[in-house]
């Protein structure tokens, strides 16, 4: 019996993640009303490239962080999805854009995951790598050749209607992803991470899984590249076909803790938002943040912070960690204040967003400390 | 789910809730600048009728330091009399691939004009009865296109400033016109000079070119080739917008000129190597080696050619060989002797571009990166003393009647006079379409009154 009130409950709190994503996702769709159609708020631009990441550092994720196998194709399959909405951006709608850019990717994704995901190691890393390089130049190529001329107009769309296209297909990724965690295909692929060989000999069909896993999640990398080309109104081959894209939700992923169900979604929107306001606040300083913060990541938490968090044994430890992250981050706040006040108005959220990721550095290293010396 | 998981989830909330609440500092006074923006529209539009009845030449008689000294008037009714700045607004690729283009073409004219009108006190604006200083807010979108369109979407809906300057480059030009016109923002371009931009023309009648470009530079290399005797030429072009669209102008001009094409040959940006291509313009015996390429593959072309021994009778460069930084990587005024350049003025155009050249090197004369562009600087700098004369000869910051109060009106600018044309500068307006490099000065070569020196053809030797 009481077995029986475990599975169900078990079951009931399975449910609770998705609803609570839906939830979350239904109340972001609200930012809309907070400008016009014609004249949007800056959070619903914000949030466009927030969902955006979020959408390509999850879907890295599903097939990346469990199988093992670093991708570097994600530059490939957005600019796929841009230059489909380029192509075909006058004639179809933005969710059809999405949804051909998607299956397009999907394919080609399909074909040479089936050529090379039997590739290991360095070797399926550079030549993801590749892939977006050679689709840059083909391009580029054709596009001198045959049509004489380098770049495209995208036909644009109002912010509103890209950023529910994408808080869409976010929601659709982001179930996807808990529940791909938690079944049977899951377990194979963090079986293939953990050992190919010997999940192989138990039955999987590790080149299947494989094959489906990267065409699946490239089917989201396109869609939404679809969407975001629509914002950025004028593409060429370098644009569209940005090493970048690639490397960042890597970065965001390792930031957040991959392998996990939250890093990926907390790594992309740190890193956003830390993006977005370093380089409007502290252009020359930008870059040189950007490292010292993966830096500092990479040494002192090398799980992520959702990792580094689920290291924490207790809940009084943990709660002691978030409740340190949100000091720090209200030192930050004031200090930015003070500095206004003295008449350095940097604003904004760069020092909140250090401090708090300074504040959950340290205590993560010194809680943990604690544990191991106990 | 376990009690862990949750706890995450908690974390996550926590933080998206503190961000929240930091991004939302702002929303609300940009909001009310917002309103009180709409509400200036229709004083604009009348200002707008007004001028309009008004005749075109009276109106370009209008000059804006006779309005600057009129003493300070009342306010128009529907104007926030506590006004104190004119927020302008850019999108500046300060890193990344692009940041020579802000370091030395555009970037050194909008901050000298900036620290030259506030130290003046400000623009005089008629609609807020006096001068409002420059509030520059500038943004790195770090050379990347997604960065750019939104930085400007944050100057527009969360700045909400009064103007826009442009991006770099004419890809990035291209993006960021539609943005500025779905807004209603006017958006004067500057190192984006193309073919390509007439569609834009065509649909924002809001967006002004400056630059010259293929459409006059291909005929003026065509007319000077044909008066140097020149019966033959090499092209190398890059595979980007400029490279392509002079490429493509060319055919045809040097076909109907009777000129021989020997060899059209497109190159990568990132071209590693240019020697086999020396070899083969040199096998070729080609009368004239043109190079529609930038800097990264023009300087090396310049020194492989000189190590080579390839000394072509005309050696005609693209963006970037009006540069006077180029003396620095080519081996000083006498390894860049000869050379032709996409352009171009120099000091001998007028009284007024000889002062702007002396100012633009006072100005930056600390900056060890800066150089003198002889060909976009002047244009530049023109494009932002016509937005200057515009607010002033137009009273107000409403970006439509500006618009078009700089299509109705000639200005008077370091350039000499100018004015608009389809929303470009009229050819006729320019001091030169191409240069050539004579003892380390940019002498204007054109085969017409523009000229400034004769061309040295056939080139020198190299050093």
């Amino acid at each position: 019996m009481s077995k029986t009130n475990d599975r169900g409950g078990a079951r009931i709190k399975q449910q609770i993640i998705p609803i609570v994503i839906v939830a979350v996702l239904f109340g972001l769709s609200f930012l809309t009303r907070t400008g016009s159609a014609l004249r949007p708020s800056y959070y619903v631009v914000l949030f466009v490239s927030i969902l955006n990441y979020i959408v390509l550092a999850v879907s890295w994720n599903i097939f990346s962080g469990p199988s093992g196998y670093i991708s570097l194709s994600t530059a490939a399959f957005f600019g796929l999805g841009i230059y489909v909405s380029a192509l075909l951006g006058e004639k179809l709608p933005v969710p059809l854009l999405m949804i051909v850019a998607g299956v397009i990717s999907f394919a080609i994704a399909a074909i040479i995951g089936v050529i090379t995901l039997r590739l290991r190691g360095v070797y399926f890393t550079i030549f993801t790598f590749g892939l977006v390089l050679l689709l840059q130049y083909f391009i580029l190529w054709y596009e001198v050749k045959f049509n004489n001329l380098r770049g495209r107009t995208v036909m644009a769309v109002p912010y509103n209607t890209v950023f529910i296209c994408l808080l869409i297909l976010a929601g659709i990724v982001l179930i996807a992803a808990y529940y791909v965690k938690r079944s049977r295909f899951g377990m194979a692929l963090t079986g293939i991470g953990e050992c190919e060989d010997a999940a192989a000999h138990i039955g999987v069909n590790t080149t299947m899984v494989k094959v489906i896993a990267f065409a699946a999640t490239s089917f989201a990398i396109g869609a939404s590249g679809a969407a975001k080309a629509t914002t950025m109104i004028y593409i060429d081959p370098p644009i569209a076909f940005n090493v970048m894209m690639s490397f960042m939700p890597v970065l965001m992923v390792i930031f957040g803790g991959a392998g996990s169900f939250l890093g990926p979604i907390i790594g992309a929107i740190v890193f956003t938002l830390l993006q977005e306001q370093l380089t409007t606040k502290w252009p020359k300083w930008y870059m040189i943040i950007f490292g010292v913060v993966m830096i500092i990541s990479i040494v002192f938490l090398p799980k992520g912070l959702v990792g580094s968090f689920g290291e924490m044994v207790g809940k009084r430890k943990k709660l002691l960690l978030i409740a340190a992250t949100a000091v720090f981050m209200v030192v930050g706040f004031i200090f930015t204040k003070l500095l206004a006040a003295a008449g350095t108005n940097i604003g904004g959220l760069v020092f909140p967003l250090l401090f708090g990721i300074i504040g959950f550095v340290i205590f993560a290293n010194v809680l943990k400390r604690g544990k191991e010396a106990a | 789910m376990s009690r862990k998981k949750l706890l995450s989830v908690l974390l996550a909330a926590a933080l998206g809730l503190s961000l929240l609440a930091g991004c939302g500092q702002s929303a609300a006074p940009a909001a009310a600048a917002s309103s009180a923006k709409e509400e200036a529209a229709p004083a604009a539009a009348a200002s707008s009728a007004k001028e309009e009845a008004a005749p075109a030449a009276e109106k370009s008689e209008a000059p804006a330091a006779e309005k600057s000294e009129a003493p300070a008037a009342e306010p128009a009714a529907d104007v926030d009399p506590n006004k104190e700045s004119i927020k302008v607004g850019a999108v500046r690729s300060q890193t990344g691939v692009f940041a020579m283009f802000d370091q030395t073409a555009f970037g050194p004219c909008y901050r000298m004009w900036v620290d030259k009108v506030n130290a003046d006190g400000g623009i005089y604006v008629e609609e807020y009865g006096k001068k409002l200083p420059i509030d520059l807010i500038v943004y790195d979108d770090t050379s990347d296109m997604n960065q750019m369109t939104q930085l400007y979407q944050k100057l527009i809906l969360e700045d909400q400033v009064d103007f826009l300057l442009p991006p770099v480059s004419t890809a990035f030009l291209s993006a960021a016109v539609p943005i500025a016109a779905q807004y209603g923002y006017l958006m004067i371009g500057a190192e984006g000079g193309s073919d390509t931009l007439k569609e834009a023309l065509a649909k924002y009648p809001d967006f002004f070119s400056v630059l010259n470009y293929s459409v006059t530079q291909v005929p003026a290399i065509v007319d000077l080739m044909l008066e140097q005797g020149m019966k033959s030429a090499y092209i190398v072009y890059i595979q980007d917008t400029h490279g392509i669209e002079y490429s493509s102008a060319a055919e045809p001009a040097f076909k109907e000129a009777g000129i021989e094409i020997k060899e059209m040959k497109s190159v990568p940006a990132d071209l590693a190597d240019v020697t086999p291509i020396i070899n083969d313009a040199m096998a070729s015996g080609a009368d004239a080696f043109i190079l529609f390429t930038y800097p990264q593959i023009t300087y090396p072309a310049i020194e492989v050619s000189k190590a080579l021994g390839y000394n072509p009778k005309m050696f005609i460069t693209g963006p970037g060989g009006s540069f006077e930084s180029m003396k620095a990587a080519c081996g000083g005024d006498e390894g860049i002797e000869g050379i032709i350049f996409e352009g171009a003025w120099n000091d001998k155009g007028s009284p007024e571009a000889a002062q702007f050249a002396k100012d633009l090197q006072e100005f930056n004369k600390d900056d060890p990166a800066f150089g003198m562009d002889w060909w976009g600087h002047i244009v530049y700098y023109a494009s932002l003393e016509v937005l200057q004369q515009a607010i002033e000869g137009a009273g107000t910051l409403d970006n439509k009647v500006i618009s078009q109060y700089i299509k109705d009106n000639h200005f008077n600018v370091s350039m000499g006079e100018i004015w608009f044309e389809n929303q470009e500068i009229a050819h006729e307006c320019f001091l030169g379409d191409l240069g050539q490099w004579q003892n380390g000065y940019p002498e204007v070569i054109d085969a017409d009154e523009n000229r400034t020196a004769d061309p040295i053809v056939p080139k020198p030797d190299w050093p």
